[in-house]
């Protein structure tokens, strides 16, 4: 129904070959067989739910899915980037918080235009993506070991400003964001579309160009990549940097999507979920391979499934033992194809 | 592709008093080359000899400490590979250097991609890669599948075309045949003509030296770190070859052994590994040394692994003491008494940073421990000391880290693993590879004590001159199996004809 | 997860010179510090108590940083040593060993536990057994997945984290075993005289005698002297060399996520006692258990490219944070403290990350 349709027409229409000798394909394969999976598992699911629930097909029950979806996979863009140069960033989770804690209270404080306090959180989170990717490309340390440190680095920085107490009285601002009216189009959620505009761009950033290429490369195989002129360092950082803009956007979904009050809590685990996401739609943890697209698939299908444990009555707890459930089974199906792969 | 060249035209690449050193070893003490424009010049040498660093100093990934550098006959710096491959230097490794993941064309292009308005041209890029690959003699629909896809042989040719890509005017290929089948070489010979016919300067590694009077133009010979001479082919022949590799004439003699007579304790036969090697037939005697001769690639590598349980043959038995057996795994192999060096020393044999001691007992664990469960410390220590005299590892004690020890010295701590509980069966592979000729002297002289002391020794090696020396009978591999034996009395290019397949199979003494 | 190393194909490492000239004390000292990361962690350790006691004498903090009040903090050295060698083990066993499940593992055998001991009246003992069983069942599972099945521990471990968690609190409907005999449990969390020792010695808490001593010799032990320790060193420096060697990498390294799982079932007991009531999100609350725990092993020197790793470098790490935060909490009281706490253990672990970065270039290696 509404899953991202943005890559499916393989390849682009303008640009058919009529010189090249090669017949067919001139792209690199546009949809894996991870993402295909992934749509039929979803599909099977929402089927199931509509069926077992009659409520799911209300606008009550999926805008909020969707809205509730927007900020993993917004994050889960950055991450997928960063995860295919064989990197980590366990950090997304503080991020947000410290870039929902600034904006949050400079909303409180000074009632930002929603454009400046957009720009806010997104500097916010790109200032803190770049202090990763400092720390990663140019200090020579494992990503997953600097960013457990600045996981808790920031969230200190976020304290800070929360003091020991909530942020209260935050103005609807970001109300063009939230579940309510005013964060619909034609009924379809701002934030959504927003994750959708987001992806597609990342998506044609990673296929279509240069230096989203190179990300594939570094992932590879990081000393082939720099002997062939790929600037290595400069791509981990810019990854990093991205992943830390996009947490910083996500941080204004958060609080759109929250109450009045902000609690220091906020963000936190959003890092388990936004890797999750990224590694059930078939990004390798080990990098060089991995697409927006699945990472989006990803976090629908995690969404879809903490939305229908609850829907169906069960304890909403349970919705993560089937998230690590499809963790194995998305990395277990994609073991046994790239073995298969291997020995065809 | 004339022997003689023009005399006129300066040389395309010209390197004089090009010297290197890695610390205290002097990897080139004096190297002068000079290649001209389309010409095929070999470059040949031992193990050892300086190639692979003249290569790299050449492509710019390391810097020479003297020696001057002339391009088209002006003097010139490669300090960095992208100064290598500006100049028009492009080196094909031995391992492809490609990303599994990237189609043929992305790799192709990686780092110099062809864009249009900031995004990649895929139609320009997959028109030129579809040339390449005619170039080179692979499919045009290979331009769109992923690298990991391919053969390694495959994979090599785009690391070829990868290399084509940037307009090489030079183009260095290391061992490039090492890997390939008969009609891989062949498509691959094809290319480098077309090339040298179109002016590229091609540099040419080989340990195949018959394959060199197909292809080369001019040989140059390295040995000991120094150039020895630059001749044109048709003043060679693959004898006058391995003499100057050798140094001086060849004294193919070597001290006589007597074999015990007795039963085999090792035998193969027709073994068989899918995709490797077939109808393996050898035979071994207790206290008896045989070599397995074979090229890179002839299968050769893959026969010590499969007696040793590494892998299952597909076909064929193998028999210990007359009792067939399939080791499903080193530890069963061990149990039956085969022991095995591993070919490749840093990958499938040292524990770098652990030290000596733990390198010796790490495949002896049950033996040195109570209960095969608190290891015997001052036992471990004692084997290890009594290791490190017996083999002359040189070190201050046996808590050294083996990453700090020469790679001759980090073999005999390898080797003498494999020796704490004596094996009736030993099979060794490429037991003297990156080793200095001291302590390849010694490595063979504990091997042939090891033979005299009742072992069945198993030598599988493409150093030919090692193959001779230390086997009581040597046979060649070749194609993915044994062909021709050779006795005591041997020669370098008798067994180097019999692995390259210029002799008559029936022509040649057992 | 990148590391840039060209490898050498000749094989030869450059010769090192066997130092004829002697450095100067000054710099072998730094030499010292920095390549051998007990000494660094030692002088660390000596820094901060010195810092801390010359705050007391002199009135800074909020309450006097005396040997008691050291004491008494020791009992949050219990968990965070136990899963520090936790990971340690795994971390230790190579390919990019982690395990991020060890908090889940502690909540869902946190109510195991709860339940045998706390409702079905099994015996102390019994109910213990069956938590270390518990917890090394779940490791088990990842074991399972990481060395046999071939998954990256990151990710497998990040699944079981969820699976567990989520059964922890399901298993009871969200709610905590508080029954009397869990309750009662307390006391063994309590601090005790030491006997032999001067009535002036400080009360050290039970735990550390209990569960963190035995366990620490027992790790220790293990490692230092059986062949299973050298089999996981030797599976961690070069797993394909171990296969060479005969040795069962995939049961080693199987077995390291079992000693993980069942040390957190240790683990799950402590938390249990110190609670005085099996809580389902005892191990995932806040920041979770396995990140500190992941932090401790890489302070106390653990490489995470696998092979290395000591005992005494965790315990020594682990000290260093209780001890910092200890004193930080007198320092700054309050929430401010709590907080500070959290970029103390940020700072440390950055710092100690690219310390080990530099020696890596600069000496060749921590040890």
């Amino acid at each position: 129904m509404s899953a991202p349709t943005t890559a499916t027409p393989p390849g682009g229409v303008g640009e058919v070959v009529h010189d090249a000798p090669a017949r067919g394909r001139i792209l690199p394969r546009p949809v894996t067989g991870q993402e295909v999976v992934l749509v039929v598992v979803i599909a099977a699911l929402w089927l199931v739910l509509g069926l077992a629930t009659p409520a799911f097909f209300t606008s009550g029950s999926i805008i909020p899915l969707l809205v509730s979806m927007s900020p993993i996979a917004l994050i889960g863009v950055g991450m997928t980037i960063v995860i295919i140069t064989g990197g980590i960033d366990v950090s997304v989770g503080s991020i947000v918080m410290v870039s929902a804690v600034v904006t949050a209270q400079a909303l409180v404080d000074h009632g930002l235009s929603l454009p400046v306090a957009v720009l806010l959180s997104v500097l916010v989170g790109g200032v803190l993506g770049l202090v990763n990717g400092v720390l990663i490309a140019y200090g020579r340390v494992q990503a997953i070991i600097i960013t457990f440190g600045t996981l808790n680095l920031f969230k200190f920085v976020g304290l800070q400003f929360f003091g020991s107490s909530t942020v209260e009285g935050i103005p609807a601002t970001f109300a063009f964001f939230g579940r309510g009216e005013a964060g619909r189009t034609l009924g379809i959620p701002h934030s959504f579309l927003i994750m959708l505009v987001v992806a597609t761009a990342a998506w044609f950033y990673l296929r279509h160009t240069a230096g989203g290429r190179h990300f594939y490369a570094i992932g590879g195989d990081a000393v082939a990549a720099r002997l062939a002129g790929v600037a290595v360092r400069r791509r981990s950082l810019i990854a990093y940097v991205l992943t830390g803009l996009l947490s910083g956007l996500a941080a204004c979904f958060v609080i759109a999507q929250g109450t009045t009050s902000l609690a220091a809590s906020v963000g936190s685990g959003t890092e388990l979920a936004v890797i999750a996401a990224v590694v059930i739609g078939g990004t390798s943890i080990t990098g060089g391979r991995g697409s927006v697209l699945g990472t989006v698939l990803g976090a629908l299908l995690v969404q879809t499934v903490t939305t229908g444990v609850t829907q169906l009555g069960w304890q909403s707890q349970l919705s993560d033992l089937f998230v690590g459930l499809f963790i194995v089974v998305a990395v277990g199906a994609d073991l046994v194809r790239q073995r298969s792969r291997r020995t065809s | 592709m004339t022997a003689d060249p023009t005399p006129a035209a300066p040389p395309r690449l010209e390197v004089a008093g090009i010297a290197k050193r890695f610390g205290a070893v002097r990897a080139i003490r004096h190297a002068d080359m000079r290649v001209d424009a389309g010409s095929v010049h070999a470059l040949v040498g031992e193990n050892g000899a300086g190639k692979s660093t003249l290569i790299k100093i050449l492509s710019g990934a390391e810097t020479a400490d003297t020696g001057r550098v002339e391009f088209d006959g002006r003097p010139t710096d490669i300090g960095s590979t992208a100064a290598a491959l500006a100049l028009g230097i492009a080196t094909v490794y031995q391992e492809p250097q490609l990303f599994a993941e990237l189609t043929v064309a992305e790799n192709v292009f990686t780092g110099r991609e062809i864009t249009r308005g900031g995004r990649i041209d895929w139609a320009a890029q997959n028109a030129k890669v579809v040339e390449l690959l005619e170039l080179i003699g692979l499919p045009a629909r290979y331009a769109t599948v992923a690298v990991g896809q391919l053969s390694i042989a495959e994979q090599q040719q785009v690391s070829i075309a990868k290399a084509l890509a940037g307009d090489a005017r030079v183009l260095i290929l290391d061992e490039p045949s090492a890997i390939l089948t008969d009609t891989e070489v062949e498509v691959l010979f094809g290319v480098v003509r077309r090339l040298a016919a179109s002016g590229v300067s091609i540099i040419y590694i080989s340990h195949r030296l018959d394959e060199l009077f197909t292809i080369a133009d001019t040989v140059t010979v390295m040995r000991d770190g120094q150039t020895i001479g630059t001749h044109p082919i048709g003043e060679l022949s693959v004898r006058r070859i391995v003499e100057l590799m050798v140094g001086g004439i060849l004294d193919d003699a070597r001290q006589e052994r007597v074999v015990p007579d007795g039963d085999p304790v090792l035998e193969l036969r027709g073994l068989g590994l899918e995709g490797a090697f077939h109808d393996v037939d050898v035979a071994i005697r207790p206290g008896e040394v045989v070599g397995l001769y074979g090229l890179v690639g002839s299968g050769v590598a893959e026969i010590g692994a499969t007696v040793y349980g590494m892998s299952r043959a597909t076909a064929g038995s193998i028999l210990v003491a007359g009792r067939e057996v399939s080791p499903r795994s080193p530890r069963q192999a061990q149990q039956l008494g085969i022991a095995l060096l591993p070919a490749n020393r840093k990958q499938q044999g040292l524990f770098g940073f652990q030290p000596i001691s733990f390198n010796i007992s790490a495949g002896h664990l049950p033996l040195l421990s109570r209960l095969g469960v608190w290891v015997d410390r001052r036992r471990e220590r004692e084997v290890a000391r009594s290791s490190i005299t017996r083999l002359s590892v040189k070190t201050p004690d046996e808590k050294q880290a083996v990453s700090a020890l020469s790679g001759g010295n980090a073999q005999k701590v390898v080797l003498a693993r494999q020796l704490v509980e004596r094996p009736r069966i030993l099979v060794l592979a490429e037991p003297t590879q990156g080793v200095d000729v001291g302590a390849k002297e010694e490595i063979h002289r504990i091997i042939t004590q090891l033979a005299d002391d009742g072992t069945a020794v198993l030598i599988v090696t493409s150093d030919l001159a090692e193959a001779i020396r230390i086997s009581d009978r040597l046979q060649v591999v070749r194609a993915g199996t044994t062909t021709v034996e050779f006795g005591p009395g041997a020669t370098q290019v008798d067994v180097l004809a019999a692995a390259a397949g210029a002799v008559d199979e029936s022509g040649v003494p057992a | 997860m990148t590391t840039a190393t060209v490898p050498d194909p000749t094989g030869t490492p450059p010769a090192r010179t066997t130092g004829d000239e002697r450095p100067s004390l000054a710099s072998r000292l730094l030499r010292l510090v920095l390549t051998q990361r007990i000494a660094l962690l030692v002088v660390l350790l000596v820094a901060v108590v010195i810092t801390m006691t010359t705050l007391s004498q002199n009135n800074y903090l909020s309450a006097p940083y005396s040997p008691s009040y050291m004491s008494a903090t020791l009992i949050n050295l219990v968990p965070l040593v136990l899963l520090g060698l936790a990971e340690l083990l795994v971390i230790t066993s190579g390919r990019g060993g982690i395990d991020l499940s060890v908090g889940a593992i502690v909540s869902l055998t946190g109510m195991v536990f709860g339940f045998a001991y706390g409702q079905w009246g099994w015996s102390l003992l019994a109910a213990l057994a069956l938590a270390v069983a518990f917890g090394a069942l779940c490791g088990a599972l990842n074991g399972v997945l990481v060395a046999y099945v071939g998954f990256p521990a990151l990710i497998t471990t990040l699944a079981t984290y969820y699976a567990f968690r989520s059964l922890a609190l399901v298993i009871n409907d969200q709610q905590p075993i508080s029954t009397k005999p869990v309750q009662d449990l307390y006391s063994t969390a309590a601090a005790v005289q030491l006997p032999f020792l001067p009535e002036s010695f400080p009360r050290v808490p039970l735990g550390i005698f209990t569960f963190l001593v035995p366990t620490v010799v027992v790790v220790w032990l293990v490692l230092a002297r059986t062949t299973w320790g050298r089999r996981l060193y030797a599976v961690g420096t070069n797993d394909v060399a171990a296969e060479w060697t005969g040795i069962d990498v995939r049961r080693t390294r199987f077995s390291a996520y079992v000693a993980a799982g069942a040390i957190s079932g240790l683990v799950a007991v402590v938390t249990v006692a110190q609670f005085a009531s099996a809580r389902p999100d005892a191990g995932v609350s806040g920041t979770g258990m396995a990140l500190p725990a992941i932090t401790i092993a890489v302070l106390g020197g653990v490489a995470i490219t696998g092979g290395i790793g000591r005992v005494a470098g965790v315990v020594l790490a682990a000290l260093l944070v209780v001890w910092l935060n200890a004193g930080i909490l007198l320092a700054v009281p309050g929430n401010a403290g709590t907080q500070l706490q959290l970029f103390a253990l940020g700072a440390v672990l950055v710092f100690a990350a690219l310390l080990n970065g530099i020696t890596n270039r600069r000496y060749g290696g921590t040890q």
